[in-house]
């Protein structure tokens, strides 16, 4: 019912991924992974997670930093905190609607914590970072007993605080494909408070446009907080796929995909009040996607 | 449960221990090492009252184990003054009326501290981002923001 | 007006230094010799019969060292009044909220004592709960309080000046409802304490105290000890803003657990206990009926109140008193009715917050005078300034306001915010909200309502002062260090600020409705003059001149016309030491006894000097797609006579202003239908960050008040009470919608919006 001092637990750290998967293997649903520790330690602190073991990754050199790749993209290590991916310059580049995550994602303090891994796999409908990766068509690289398999971060959800990496395996890292050009991502959350706060709803749109800067070539939209897990708004998506990208079409798919969210009222917002703000996030996300798009080629 | 041995280094100085693994950092730093500069309210991240810096990085200590914290460098409230001489963001802090009950003062302090490390010139809004997670009921903020403002202006004379 | 050397002079204040460097000592960082460590288990129910608390196995735990319930106290009923002495330690046969102290452990360590909850089983039959007035009121509810015969807890009604006639005189009479949700105090600070009891079963207690007398009198009264087997001392305070006045559960149980286990206790809480069960400011239903003259003169005021409590009554009597009271003050209205009733509910216990009930109140009056100013075609600033208070204002209950700046302040702060300019040209969705408030510089709610200050001269010419009102963060202890210093003629270096300790400091009534300054000041004076008076004999006979002809300034007494006569402040201090072989201490006290105590029934009298006066303007802007508030700017122009520490001063205001912001917009306890809290964490509970708070100017309108310490006035109140009606204010001037039950969320403004415009 209350906070308390954290429980008692066995502590591991292993320096390498095999390490690692062979506790989780040894030790099983008593174990957890942990990483920046600031969603897990709460649970445990509340006491409503108490595994007998933690299995610190931190150790473990092959899960961090960022780097880029010409021809794969972005690559983002589990561990990277948000306050690196705040700092990147290549971030801030070549992912901006990532960086808009980042920057109004908890408190500083947190932020140095937090780690990327740790928001996808704590699978919270509104991981702030989940709807700009799904945009960006982001996938998931994960570790197990047997190899290495890849998600797309859209499929990586399962239900609230529920994702589809299973307790054998660990997230090793992001894989951001190269972004084609005339493209950009933008992310809009909207809080109840300016800062240190959950998104009430957090819309991610992707667009790649045309040679004439104008159509919309491809598009994707991904909308936080508004249903068990992120989703995307295929139907949203339709609306913009193929057409000129005005103000009007853009509060157009906004309506559409303030029909396809299944949000709950609780203490933050109403269901109706989530569902309309879908509608302005998703208009507001997509054109500014658009600008980014429009301002980068103008260079 | 298996105690480890951890080296902190807090504020230039080394304390070799052997903690439990459930001690957090603000635990380890206000019970065992009695740094209580450091304050404890909410215990989840969400005040800012237990904010320290790690290798240069304001942390909610609250929410670091402290086996985590070792061989890591911890710059705590205690740590800013050299002897009698405060740290300019101290002195901006006193004059300006940063300070009242003092209870997010440390917190609050450090995560200044944190941001000026990075940018040296602050606007007001960096400030208040900076501070964001660091509530404070008395001041209202106004004067936080342009203590620390004045104390990067001091700072680069 | 005077030239003061101390006064008036931002001087660093006596804690910055110890607080900025991280050494002050809050309760939460004390540490005694072979201290054990206190926890409470707390009611998950919000309304339950206590059937059976077994705590066998607790007990059995190794490191567990006492345990305790309401049944080990003495069963002695205390309350703010005499009669409302409706509280207990701890509950005896029934919760009475969520959250509740119902078994307290002393353990070896945190972790033991933790474990040992675990291990307690209370057996609850639950019984049906009351979370409103209305329920509280309704024929046949349940009784919330098992020592008061009502569910409602106090009333107040009066009537003041001829109401029919103000009604006939008006042009135009308009009706409206306002509410306002359950907010928590929100200081940073948990409640913490440490409690010893010596052998002769002396208890220490050393606590987050705002008024340490109250705690002392309410402790010693339910433990059925004489007060002087008590001694409270304060440490270092994280905050008080009214929510630290009374003790609590853990106050009790930790002075119990020590007195069982003799051992040092130190129980040390986590926030989010203190936003489940710890004070909040009541809930508020309020309905006025208030007639004008066409020219916007306010001819009178009908207001009807209702405050939604808790299981106590705590203050609440002054909270629902407050209400009526003070709608006399900061516009001049000839006549005003009012009813006001308090009730018991089984949501946590009520204190109030910064600024009292005078905030809801002012926000109600506030909010309607903007409503019927738009109805009658009159500006928002000129009605104010029209119905403001004036000089020499003798108010329909009977309140004397000798001195008003708001006429200025309401001009001040116009043209700063833009007032004018404003009306011809504005961004889209923008907005300005205005409003007044009035704070009296503490009422005298009762006989032994006193300040006294003790100063202590110490050999090498330093001064010590101990004062019963307390330090939590308002700069009061650097106040009376200049005060002291500025009658002394000695420099502010030269005085310093002792422990809050009820063995040697005097009698307080405590710290709360800005009184502090006002009162403590005055006392102060007295302290300083008695000092002053015993210096001058020795001076005097030394000098052979009369010594009321003394002057001191500059660390020197010297004789008033001939300069030359004089002698070093340390020489006659050194004289009475060493020579007389006689300490020197000042002694006094204050009490505003020319004015009248508090009639609770007809709330009638000259209750307070030194009312002090705000303006505030808010500039916000407002999305009309998403209903967002983002605030601008605020601008306050406050009399607070005259000012005795500026920088300080600012914060008082600044800090009002942020903490209402965030009762306007962000901040409600929430509750389920079972009366269980649903956002005790300050995740969940939005107190505002940096980013929330806009920028503050403070403006400052120096008036020199007859009765006040150097012509000052209380200060850092009314910023509060002008706020909640300046932000909704700004919101209707923004974007045309009214939201009258607050917090107004972006939610109420995207509804409001939608039906002005018809979707």
């Amino acid at each position: 019912m209350f906070i308390r001092r954290l429980p008692k637990f066995e502590h591991h750290a292993p320096a390498s991924v095999a390490g690692a998967l062979g506790l989780l293997k040894k030790y099983g649903n008593k174990a957890r992974v942990f990483a920046g520790g600031t969603d897990l330690l709460l649970a445990m602190k509340k006491r409503a997670l108490t595994p007998e073991h933690l299995i610190n990754v931190k150790n473990i050199k092959a899960l961090k930093g960022i780097s880029y790749n010409d021809k794969k993209g972005l690559k983002i290590g589990a561990l990277v905190t948000c306050a690196e991916l705040e700092e990147s310059p290549l971030i801030k580049e070549k992912a901006p609607a990532l960086w808009d995550a980042v920057c109004v994602m908890a408190s500083p303090q947190v932020r140095t914590l937090a780690t990327i891994g740790g928001n996808l796999c704590s699978a919270v409908p509104s991981a702030d970072t989940a709807p700009p990766l799904i945009a960006m068509g982001a996938q998931a690289v994960l570790s197990g007993p047997k190899g290495e398999r890849t998600v797309l971060v859209e499929k990586l959800f399962k239900g609230p605080a529920e994702s589809k990496v299973a307790r054998n395996e660990i997230l090793t890292h992001i894989q951001i494909p190269k972004q084609p050009e005339r493209s950009c991502a933008a992310y809009l959350k909207l809080m109840r408070r300016a800062a240190m706060d959950l998104a009430l709803v957090g819309v991610a749109a992707y667009v790649c446009l045309d040679k004439d800067n104008r159509t919309c070539k491809e598009v994707r939209i991904a909308l936080g907080a508004v249903a068990p897990t992120p989703i995307r708004a295929p139907m949203a998506e339709q609306t913009l796929a193929g057409n000129e990208i005005t103000e009007a079409l853009a509060e157009q798919a906004g309506k559409v995909a303030g029909t396809v969210c299944s949000p709950i009222t609780d203490l933050r917002a109403s269901l109706g009040y989530r569902c309309d703000m879908v509608e302005v996030l998703t208009k507001r996300a997509v054109i500014e996607a658009c600008s980014r798009v429009k301002n980068s080629t103008k260079r | 449960m298996r105690k480890v041995e951890i080296t902190l280094r807090v504020n230039g100085e080394e304390y070799d221990l052997e903690i439990e693994p459930h001690r957090t950092l603000v635990e380890v730093l206000r019970e065992t090492l009695g740094f209580t500069g450091t304050k404890k309210s909410c215990n989840e991240g969400e005040c800012g009252a237990c904010t320290v810096i790690m290798d240069g990085k304001p942390v909610a200590s609250c929410l670091v184990l402290a086996l985590d914290a070792h061989g890591k460098e911890i710059l705590t409230i205690e740590g800013l003054a050299q002897g009698e001489n405060l740290h300019p963001l101290q002195v901006a802090f006193v004059r300006q009326g940063g300070i009242q009950c003092g209870f997010c003062t440390p917190g609050m302090i450090m995560s200044a501290k944190a941001l000026l490390e990075k940018n040296p010139k602050p606007t007001a809004m960096d400030v208040r981002k900076a501070i964001s997670g660091n509530l404070c009921r008395c001041t209202g903020y106004q004067q936080i923001v342009d203590a620390v403002i004045t104390a990067a202006q001091e700072i680069a004379k | 007006m005077a030239e003061y050397s101390v006064v008036g002079k931002p001087v660093e204040r006596t804690d910055g230094r110890i607080k900025a460097t991280g050494a002050a000592k809050y309760a939460a960082d004390l540490i005694a010799p072979g201290m054990l460590y206190g926890k409470l288990l707390r009611s998950p129910l919000a309304h339950a019969k206590i059937l059976n608390i077994d705590t066998r196995k607790a007990k059995a735990l190794k490191g567990v060292k006492a345990i305790v319930t309401g049944k080990d106290f003495p069963g002695i009923p205390y309350g703010t009044r005499p009669d409302t002495r409706d509280q207990l330690p701890m509950p005896v046969t029934k919760v009475h909220h969520f959250g509740e102290g119902v078994v307290a452990v002393a353990a070896v360590d945190e972790d033991r004592a933790e474990e040992a909850l675990d291990l307690i089983k209370v057996d609850y039959e639950e019984l049906p709960v009351i979370l409103t007035a209305e329920d509280a009121m309704a024929p046949g509810a349940p009784l919330v309080n098992e020592l008061s015969k009502s569910n409602i807890a106090y009333f107040s009604d009066f009537l003041f000046g001829d109401i029919e006639k103000g009604f006939k005189e008006a042009d135009y009479i308009r009706e409206e409802t306002f509410s306002s949700q359950r907010v928590t105090v929100g200081f940073i600070e948990p409640h913490a304490c440490l409690a010893e009891v010596d052998p002769t079963g002396r208890v220490l207690l050393q606590g987050s105290k705002q008024s340490p007398y109250i705690t002392w009198r309410h402790m010693c009264r339910a433990l059925d000890i004489p007060v002087s087997k008590m001694r409270i001392v304060n440490p270092f305070v994280g905050g008080g803003f009214s929510g630290k006045h009374d003790p609590f559960d853990i106050d009790f149980a930790t002075v119990k657990l020590a007195q069982m286990t003799g051992r040092p206790v130190k129980t040390v809480l986590n926030y989010d206990e203190v936003l489940a069960a710890y004070r909040q400011r009541n809930a508020m239903n309020a309905k006025l009926k208030m007639g004008l003259k066409k020219n916007g003169q306010i001819t009178a005021l009908r207001t009807e109140c209702v405050l939604e409590g808790g299981p106590i009554a705590g203050i609440g009597p002054f909270n629902i008193y407050y209400f009526g009271a003070f709608q006399n003050v900061p516009y001049k209205i000839p006549a005003i009715e009012y009813h006001g009733k308090l009730t018991y509910s089984n949501r946590a216990p009520c204190g109030t917050v910064r600024g009292q009930e005078i905030v809801l109140a002012q926000y109600c009056l506030d909010s309607m005078l903007s409503i019927v100013a738009e109805d009658l075609g009159v500006d928002q600033v000129d009605i104010r300034y029209m119905n403001a208070v004036t000089s020499n204002w003798h108010a329909a209950n009977g309140l004397i306001i000798d001195v008003s700046g708001l006429p200025e302040c309401i001009e001040k702060c116009g043209k700063r915010i833009g007032w004018k300019e404003s009306r011809t040209s504005r961004p889209k969705g923008r907005g300005i909200g205005y409003s007044c408030a009035s704070h009296p510089s503490g009422v005298r709610l009762g006989g032994h309502f006193g300040s006294s200050v003790m100063l202590k001269l110490l050999e090498d010419g330093n001064v010590v002062v101990t004062h019963g009102g307390t330090e939590i963060g308002q700069g009061s202890n650097t106040i009376f260090c200049q005060m002291t210093a500025e009658v002394l003629g000695i420099p502010f270096e030269s005085v310093i600020q002792g422990v809050s300790d009820s063995d040697t400091t005097i009698f307080d009534s405590g710290m709360f409705g800005d009184r502090c300054t006002y009162w403590n000041g005055n006392a102060t004076i007295a302290a300083a003059k008695d000092l002053k008076r015993q210096l001058a004999e020795i001076a005097g006979a030394e000098l052979k001149v009369n010594p009321e002809e003394l002057e001191f300034k500059n660390s020197m007494i010297f004789h008033k016309e001939r300069a030359d006569v004089k002698m070093d402040f340390l020489t006659a201090v050194r004289r009475a030491y060493y020579e007389k072989g006689s300490p020197l201490y000042g002694r006094g006290y204050w009490a505003a006894t020319d004015i009248d105590i508090v009639d609770w029934k007809t709330g009638r009298g000259n209750l307070a000097h030194g009312l002090d006066f705000i303006a505030t303007g808010v500039m916000v802007d407002v999305d009309r797609e998403t209903g967002r508030v983002t605030l601008i700017k605020g601008i306050s122009a406050d009399d607070a006579g005259q000012p005795i520490h500026p920088v300080m001063l600012d914060g008082q205001v600044n800090g009002g202003s942020a903490h209402m912001t965030g009762h306007a917009l962000l901040e409600d306890c929430l509750y389920d239908e079972k009366g269980r809290v649903l956002n005790h964490t300050w995740r969940d509970y939005k107190q505002p960050t940096a980013l929330d708070t806009p920028e503050y100017i403070v403006e400052h309108v120096h008036t020199h008040d007859p009765y006040g310490p150097f012509g000052a006035k209380g200060a850092g109140e009314a910023s509060s009470c002008s706020s909640l009606a300046a932000i909704a204010n700004g919101i209707y001037d923004a974007v045309g919608v009214r939201i009258k039950d607050l917090p107004i969320t972006p939610e109420k403004i995207l509804a409001a919006l939608k039906k002005k415009e018809g979707k």
